[in-house]
């Protein structure tokens, strides 16, 4: 998308005349951030920038107008404030190696988005600015952040800071072909697990060539959804205090025979043990599979490459387990690593990239649920199903983590998809169900010990 | 003043402790401190620092404190520490041995007079040439099994009319990736195979003709010997790059399923994604008195053979 063909920046003369007039002091913007959903744009402060561009580390995500939305505003933003800057999207499966790197090297960009495990692991370490100020204002702003949100990025779960600004709520949606669903008489999305795998089975009887469950078991971030699956089973990665692994127990191994059953019965595409980021995407847009899990960015490129497919696709909540129903939603986060020297530019970057106007485009294309309370009522919310569905999911779903206590072994343990390795443990080396929790069991406790 | 200078000069060379040797050596020595220091600075540096924070529990931005033995203790704990050994050991050896024959027998075959022979040559080197990312990603998509060509092959033709999820199960997934390794490095073997075979002289072979030599005797007896050296420097440097190869892995499975592909950068490359860098170290670590025994066995078969 060039910057003309963007409607957010089609608005560019008003946008200005909002920036011009908030610039013009901190009384003008004080006055304006107090009015929900005011444009809270404001131009660089007059500081001087530091030594070479303001380099952002975007996060990819499958969809290529949301990308080049985020590029195209940024640099313009940079090029209407006298700011060089420099736009590097990054594929989100290699943030952590990406920033590990970077932060060793020195290299770190002024900013960028990351998820929440990420942060975590950051902020311990002390490579995170806080963001306090801003996260406030912004706040203030637009209606105030959602309870999830605001929960989910409590200073005391990051080193005692505000780590950085939510730009949108991630988290799982299940997808279902409601095409398929409707010649076995299936109208309702499936409520639990079990029932799932069960109309899984039952569909893919009736349509050869596809597969129930296009649900990634391999080592990326998809497949921790199974994470919540065996939560959702009563299943515990930790103890309630989050020091102590306790994932060894019989919750988690009904989940474990739920899996195990599922994958007998030939539900799991194959391949799905090695996929890659887009293995679960490619399943179901290429029609491989009834059910999977997926954040949008399927429905995103279904709307525009497959209409059909998108009409034909219906959005429900994660199911429930035996003991409870858990839909962990995911703020991402803008961040300025500690190593940013102009920090008042950058922060002026974010709260731009906060705007409604900004915003209330970049959803319509994007991923992402609404973080703030005035963003509920956005377009891209009120017309689209899946991104209502992620709204509903920052209205309702659990806390990242819950039950369990998101800490950062919590994040370690998820970075290193021992529960994912569990489940292959059983489907591709064949071992019993009781050794592979054994040794995920063994894992974990290695894992947590480290963060005492 | 000449005839003073006359007389001086004796006098400064009968002090000077340096013989016209020592002061050449020096010199040679002093040039070679530039290339030297570099070589400090680029190699040894970066080597022995890896070393030195594989000994501690550093994590990224911090300097960490040295806990001895712990994280290669942790290692040998880890599951598939075992497995990532016997891994890489597998794809070094059965890619090294593929990509000798198939690069000796194709360098043979253009080292003939057959027509086309430059072009051949070019062809050859495409594997090679190609980013390895393509390459591998375009391995990936033969071996998918929905839609894969190998499998379109196979059920089509009904040669097999079952789904063979190459990368996916524990049986084939490592040989998938030892076979697209071997065709993307075995250009490399029959280039150097070919420039030495072309060193070989002419009259050694006519020689053995004129004696009646077969042709198993003439290869045997003459080509292997006469390219020995270049086979065992191709064999070093391949086994060292396979076993550092990460991209083909990467691409292709991400070390699953399970750990039936992992090597160690792949380990490693978890070990950041943790920002466990101490732990990642002690992955790379833990490879190194394995390609040093590779290194001094073949350079000791190269001097035996000097």
């Amino acid at each position: 998308m060039s910057h003309s063909s963007s409607p957010f920046l089609r608005r560019r003369r008003t946008r200005r005349q909002v920036v011009g007039g908030l610039a013009g002091g901190a009384a003008a913007f004080t006055a304006g951030s107090m009015l929900p959903g005011t444009l809270l744009a404001r131009k660089a402060p007059a500081v001087i920038q530091a030594s070479g561009p303001l380099t952002y580390w975007g996060g990819l995500i499958f969809s290529d107008a949301a990308n080049e939305m985020l590029t195209d505003t940024i640099n313009q933003w940079g090029s209407d404030n006298g700011v060089e800057t420099e736009v590097v999207m990054i594929n989100q499966n290699e943030t952590n190696q990406r920033v590990s790197a970077a932060v060793e090297a020195g290299t770190m960009p002024r900013a960028l988005d990351m998820g929440l495990d990420l942060a975590l692991l950051l902020s311990t370490s002390g490579q995170l600015q806080d963001v306090s100020d801003i996260y406030d204002t912004i706040g203030a702003a637009q209606g105030g952040w959602h309870e999830s949100v605001d929960g989910a990025v409590a200073p005391e779960k990051f080193n005692g800071i505000r780590a950085g600004v939510p730009f949108g709520a991630g988290g799982n949606v299940l997808f279902r072909r409601q095409d398929i669903l409707d010649e076995i008489g299936v109208t309702e999305a499936p409520a639990t697990w079990q029932e799932l795998s069960d109309v899984a089975a039952q569909a893919q009887e009736g349509a050869p060539g596809v597969y129930g469950l296009g649900l990634a078991l391999s080592n990326v971030g998809d497949a921790n959804l199974m994470v919540s699956a065996l939560q959702s089973y009563g299943g515990r990665i930790a103890d309630d205090e989050g020091v102590t692994c306790t994932i060894s127990s019989p919750e988690t191994m009904a989940f474990l025979e739920w899996v195990n059953a599922a994958w007998e019965a030939g539900l799991f595409p194959p391949g799905a043990t090695t996929w890659d980021g887009a293995g679960d995407n490619t399943a179901y847009l290429s029609g491989q599979a009834v059910f999977i899990a997926n954040t949008g960015s399927v429905s995103i490129a279904a709307q525009t490459d497959d209409p059909e497919l998108f009409e034909a696709t219906a959005y429900s909540a994660l199911p429930a387990g035996p003991v409870m129903q858990v839909a962990p939603i995911g703020p991402n986060l803008r961040a300025i690593p500690t190593s940013t020297e102009d920090v008042d530019t950058v922060k002026a970057l974010l709260e731009f990239l906060a705007q409604p106007e900004f915003l209330g485009e970049y959803y319509k294309v994007a991923i992402y649920g609404p973080v703030l309370q005035g963003q509920d009522e956005m377009e891209a919310f009120t017309s689209t199903p899946v991104l209502g569905g992620l709204r509903d999911l920052v209205l309702n779903g659990t806390a990242p983590g819950a039950p369990d206590v998101s800490n950062t072994a919590y994040a370690d343990f998820n970075s290193n998809f021992t529960v994912p390795k569990m489940i292959q443990r059983i489907v591709v080396d064949g071992m019993s169900l009781e050794e592979a929790m054994a040794e995920a069991q063994t894992s974990g406790e290695t894992i947590y010990a480290k963060y005492g | 003043m000449s005839l003073l200078a006359n007389q001086e000069a004796p006098r400064v060379a009968r002090t000077s402790r340096l013989t016209l040797a020592n002061r050449q050596a020096l010199t040679g020595y002093l040039l070679v401190v530039p290339a030297l220091a570099l070589l400090l600075a680029l190699v040894a540096y970066p080597f022995f620092f890896a070393i030195s924070i594989s000994f501690t529990d550093r994590v990224v931005g911090q300097p960490g404190n040295w806990i001895g033995l712990d994280n290669f203790r942790y290692l040998s704990q880890n599951p598939s520490f075992l497995k990532t050994i016997q891994n890489t050991i597998i794809m070094v050896v059965v890619s090294d041995i593929l990509k000798l024959f198939i690069g000796l027998g194709l360098a043979m075959l253009l080292n003939q007079a057959v027509r086309g022979r430059g072009l051949m040559r070019a062809v050859i080197l495409l594997p090679w040439a190609m980013p390895g990312f393509v390459a591998f990603l375009v391995w990936k998509l033969l071996y998918m099994p929905i839609g894969g060509a190998f499998n379109q092959i196979l059920t089509k033709t009904n040669i097999y009319p079952e789904i063979i999820d190459y990368l996916g199960q524990r049986s084939t997934a490592l040989p998938a990736v030892i076979l697209a390794t071997t065709w993307r490095g075995f250009p490399f073997w029959a280039i150097s195979f070919l420039a030495a075979l072309q060193g070989v002289p002419g009259e050694l072979y006519e020689a053995a003709k004129v004696d009646g030599a077969s042709s198993w005797q003439r290869f045997w007896d003459i080509t292997l010997p006469s390219i020995k050296p270049v086979i065992l420097i191709v064999v070093l440097m391949s086994s060292i790059w396979t076993a550092n190869s990460f991209e083909n892995i990467w691409i292709m499975t991400q070390g699953g399923p399970s750990d039936a592909t992992m090597v160690f950068p792949v380990l490693a490359y978890f070990g950041m994604q943790s920002q466990r860098l101490g732990e990642a170290a002690a992955v790379s670590v833990a490879m190194i008195p394995a390609l040093l025994i590779l290194v001094f066995f073949v350079t000791w078969l190269v001097e035996d053979d000097d």
